[in-house]
């Protein structure tokens, strides 16, 4: 053993695998499942997660109120941005800046676009007051170069229209000054304008537009709140809540259970699907395991009496189940990570949750968590075989080892 | 002569793969114009949008693969396989490239073209390259 020239311990391991294609096949699969569903579970989670946050963060708004009716409405316009138009039924909601706690309140209006054609589909358009916004102004301080004037508009990042150009909504027409970068919420879908180009629309829509819109002038749809710092976001939603009647309040926190209520089903068939598979794989690959330590009892009892210790038997065994792990898990993870991003817009659409592909970090950490359980696994299903074999003895398995 | 099997069961494969392509914008997973969604001209005029111009390319696209197939069918040489294999490869790539770049989809994304189509198209693709390029491989191996 000490002067094998051109021997690797890769090269051994390799040919072993080389052997047995069909059986090593058939393990790379169940390994492939295992890590793909696992992954997939986590990549939708996260997708959500990371989306419904920059939603949040686009919105810049720690509560968001809407009238006690619309609670569903509201939360539709900011994790889908399905179209709806709704008002306060009275400007009661100007209480809503002087609770204590509320750093900043400012109102937005909700309306529905009407149905045009491909390129003018029915979108949700955002009025918002200029003069206590905090949701685009925050975004054109980091956009310098451009200014929400009369008839401007800016627009997510899924209406279809580049700046500089126009788009027509009620008969009356907006010039696109800028656009959003993607959040994978309702604010992707949304188009924002100022109070007083809506009224006029509005006041025009029934001239220009096959359909008239009324909007009640001083009414909101929901009011944004920035609370002051240090305080709880949960704490000045109940006291809106209380102190303002027909109000109710929208929180992140809240807004991630109902996308995880969306996802349950989703994220519970995968796990177990995952788990069903790893419960029904850890015995079959150990057996399978048995049964190769069985047929290469002859090849290791004659490394075993060239001089291989039991060590390099057991890490022999082990580099094998850790190989076909390794490269199943890759090509798991790797076709999920495809299935997922080819069809993200499926997803979004039909589990009406906001989903953007996550990060490059935590897709690497998905990847990895499942990876290594992949390895665990086989290194768990490797134990009883590495145990029978390094017990016997070099000279039996040469005399029964199968040829 | 189980070798020749194997690559007539790869040439029906493709045969099936070229009439997946053909059918799924029309049938399994139809473009826009199929579900009633026309672009609108000043004039009022209804005409298709991008996603039915793929479709239409991807019919084409589909037919040769066919094509291919059915000459893997009937004649397996290594040296057809090659060909075919090429051939395939470039189709499969042309496939994925008619929606994605070349013609494209719809640009708002719940069209279903967007949400279907599109996806079902780069999957079979993918399918119909990898297949090339095993025939490739095999031919070279001969």
């Amino acid at each position: 053993m000490s002067n094998l020239s051109g021997f690797r311990f890769s090269k051994l391991v390799g040919r072993n695998l080389a052997n047995r294609p069909y059986r090593n096949i058939a393990t790379i699969f169940a390994f492939a499942l295992i890590a793909g569903t696992l992954f997939s579970s986590q990549f939708l989670s996260n997708g959500a997660e990371q989306s419904l946050d920059a939603g949040m963060d686009r919105l810049g708004a720690d509560i968001m109120v809407v009238p006690d009716k619309y609670l569903f409405a509201g939360q539709t316009v900011l994790l889908t941005g399905e179209p709806t138009t709704f008002f306060f039924e009275d400007a009661g909601f100007e209480e809503i800046s002087r609770i204590p706690g509320v750093a900043k309140a400012s109102p937005q209006m909700y309306i529905a676009t009407l149905f045009a054609s491909c390129c003018a589909a029915p979108v949700q358009m955002i009025a918002i007051d200029p003069e206590t916004d905090f949701t685009i102004s925050a975004w054109l301080v980091d956009n310098p170069g451009v200014k929400m004037g009369e008839d401007d508009i800016i627009i997510g990042s899924n209406i279809i229209q580049d700046p500089g150009k126009e788009l027509m909504f009620y008969g009356h027409i907006f010039h696109v000054v800028g656009t959003l970068d993607q959040t994978g919420t309702g604010m992707d879908n949304s188009v924002f304008t100022r109070f007083e180009d809506a009224y006029v629309m509005a006041g025009e829509s029934g001239a220009k537009a096959v359909k008239k819109l009324n909007i009640p002038r001083e009414m909101a749809s929901a009011v944004l709140v920035k609370v002051e710092p240090g305080m709880s976001p949960e704490a000045v939603a109940d006291e809106i809540e209380r102190q303002v009647p027909g109000t109710r309040t929208i929180l992140p926190n809240g807004l991630m259970s109902a996308v995880n209520g969306q996802l349950a089903a989703v994220t519970l068939l995968l796990e177990g699907s995952a788990v069903a598979v790893t419960v029904v794989s850890i015995p079959l690959l150990g057996l399978v395991s048995a049964l190769v330590a069985n047929e290469q009892k002859k090849d290791i009892s004659i490394l075993r009496a060239l001089g291989a210790t039991k060590g390099f038997v057991t890490w022999l065994i082990l580099a094998e189940s850790f190989a076909l792990a390794i490269i199943g898990s890759i090509i798991g993870i790797g076709v999920a990570t495809w299935f997922l991003v080819i069809y993200q817009d499926f997803i979004t659409f039909s589990l009406k949750i906001p989903f953007i592909i996550p990060s490059n970090l935590t897709i690497l950490a998905e990847g990895g968590g499942a990876l290594l359980l992949s390895v665990a696994i086989a290194g768990t299903a490797s134990i009883y075989p590495v145990f029978r074999i390094t017990r016997s003895e070099p000279y039996e398995g040469i005399g029964r080892g199968v040829s | 002569m189980a070798t020749d099997k194997k690559i007539s069961g790869i040439g029906a494969l493709l045969i099936v793969l070229g009439l997946l392509v053909i059918l799924t914008p029309w049938v399994l997973f139809p473009v826009c114009e199929v579900e009633g969604l026309y672009l609108k001209t000043a004039a009022g005029m209804q005409i298709p949008m991008k996603c039915g111009w793929t479709a239409r390319a991807e019919t084409g696209v589909g037919a040769l693969i066919m094509v291919a197939g059915g000459l893997l069918v009937v004649r397996s040489t290594p040296e057809t396989r090659q060909a075919v294999g090429v051939f395939s490869a470039a189709a499969g790539i042309l496939v994925i490239l008619f929606p994605t770049f070349l013609i494209g989809m719809c640009a708002v994304a719940d069209h279903p073209c967007r949400q279907l189509t599109l996806p079902a198209l780069e999957v079979l693709g993918v399918i119909v390259v990898l297949i090339g390029a095993y025939l490739i491989w095999k031919g070279g191996n001969e």
